[in-house]
């Protein structure tokens, strides 16, 4: 392995360098380079096929790199070392969750594959975190959209990671799921976790976060913290910076 | 550090048998078309001119092939509902925990589907199987070895694709040739009353092969599972 010349600081739980991937020709990535700090919250927009997801891949170890390093709790994500699974949880608009288990099956079955300490207790621990302890023996299959989500974030953070990724996870939900899922976002992020939140619902997004990037064609075109946005500006910046590099060159 | 893994794999078959016991698609759908592949061929074939030792090995293993097909599509395709395989890869574990789980599954199946199959084949074939039913049983088991770790391999592989259920027999098929003919002449030689000393020659065949494969797939499916 060669060492990272550069290693990020302590504080830093997320460090992306020039990170690439091509499927192909197709460049999906084309150099994303930041950092984060354990703790913060960063809300990721952009237009589809941005390379949002393929971003979060490669974070989460699910797809190699062309080119680049990135350092997510201290792991290179290049090694595939399984320690840097330990870390994360994902939270995605799939949920990962066997339809025909029911949530404590689904839940056990996590916690034994994680290697959790009494994986009966934690498995009936998160779901009732995520409020459906009375729901706790019925299959996922009889399950609402918006349950699936909940017991998706039971799933993701069965094993307590420092840093959570959330790739379009309000995709699907109504109003009311949107609000309790939103909630339930919120008290991740004041357990001091990173987070990552891929979305297109501008306001939404904004509402929690540290930090507002815009990737456009496989770049981040645009970083900024959170504070320093008007709330009611943020539509038209997005939509600027993204008619601006999407036109053709 | 062992331990751990075998916790892991055994979690895996633990969650393919939970599912199983709640749908029971997989073993219903196996077993009556083995049974059908049987039938079909006891009507095709007039007993009173060929001997049933002779031609009821094949039509056994074509039989257990064929509904094992069934089963190993069925495989991946739970892992794909809602991107569960996903989920799998997400866990701090290595990739070959995931092969060896759904493998032992597989194979689980397959022997409990054969379990069940074996009587059936005995009626329709008027065999004595009691009388040879320890070296049969091995015979079968390190056949069905095979079928299951190149089988689970190829699924793996197959399960990401538009044609999977075209795709998988056509690649298992060819690559389960030597195994399927060791199987047949160890079964034939066996139902004939000769010992397993007498098909040793066919015994290291099929085991080199259930060590091929079982080789290959840890060697690969790390970047099958990936791709």
């Amino acid at each position: 392995m060669v060492e990272n010349p550069n290693p990020p600081a302590p504080d830093i739980a997320i460090s992306v360098r020039d990170i690439k991937k091509n499927f192909g020709f197709i460049e999906a990535v084309r150099g994303v380079s930041f950092d984060l700090r354990k703790g913060e919250f960063l809300t990721l927009l952009g237009p589809n096929g941005a390379g949002k997801t393929t971003l979060l891949n490669m974070l989460s170890s699910l797809t190699r790199p062309t080119s680049g390093t990135a350092t997510v709790a201290g792991y290179n994500v290049l090694d595939g070392n399984p320690a840097l699974r330990k870390e994360i949880g994902v939270i995605s608009h799939s949920s990962y969750l066997y339809a025909d288990l029911s949530a404590f099956e689904n839940m056990l079955f996590y916690a034994k594959i994680y290697g959790l300490e009494n994986p009966k207790a934690r498995a009936v621990e998160v779901v009732a975190e995520v409020g459906l302890k009375a729901r706790l023996h019925d299959r996922v299959r009889t399950f609402s959209r918006g349950m699936l989500q909940r017991l998706s974030i039971a799933r993701a953070t069965i094993h307590n990671p420092s840093v959570l990724f959330l790739d379009e996870p309000y995709t699907g939900l109504d109003q009311h799921a949107s609000s309790l899922f939103k909630d339930y976002l919120q008290s991740l992020h004041t357990q001091k976790r990173t987070l990552i939140l891929t979305t297109h619902d501008i306001q939404r997004g904004f509402e929690m976060c540290d930090w507002v990037a815009i990737l456009v064609r496989g770049r981040i075109v645009y970083m900024e913290r959170a504070e320093s946005i008007k709330r009611a500006d943020l539509e038209n910046i997005y939509i600027e910076t993204v008619k601006k590099n999407m036109a053709p060159q | 550090m062992m331990n751990q893994f075998m916790r892991q794999v055994a979690a895996i078959v633990w969650k393919d048998f939970t599912v199983e016991l709640k749908t029971r698609e997989l073993f219903v759908s196996m077993f009556i078309f083995a049974v059908l592949v049987i039938l079909i061929f006891i009507f095709s074939v007039d007993l009173s001119i060929v001997k049933a030792n002779e031609v009821g090995p094949g039509i056994l293993w074509v039989a257990i092939l064929f509904a094992g097909t069934i089963g190993l599509n069925r495989s991946f395709m739970l892992e794909k509902e809602n991107q569960c395989i996903q989920g799998l890869m997400l866990a701090p574990i290595d990739r070959s925990v995931i092969y060896f789980g759904k493998m032992l599954s597989n194979l689980a199946f397959l022997l409990i589907m054969e379990a069940f199959l074996l009587p059936v084949f005995m009626i329709f074939f008027n065999i004595d199987l009691i009388s040879h039913l320890f070296p049969l049983l091995f015979v079968i088991l390190i056949g069905t070895i095979g079928f299951s770790a190149l089988g689970t391999l190829l699924s793996s592989l197959s399960a990401n694709l538009k044609t999977r259920d075209i795709m998988l027999p056509i690649l298992l098929y060819p690559m389960m040739v030597p195994i399927a003919i060791g199987s047949v002449k160890m079964t034939s030689q066996v139902l004939a009353g000769e010992g397993l000393s007498s098909v040793m020659n066919w015994v290291g065949l099929t085991l080199c092969f259930d060590v091929i494969f079982i080789g290959v797939s840890i060697m690969t499916i790390d970047y099958i599972l990936e791709e």
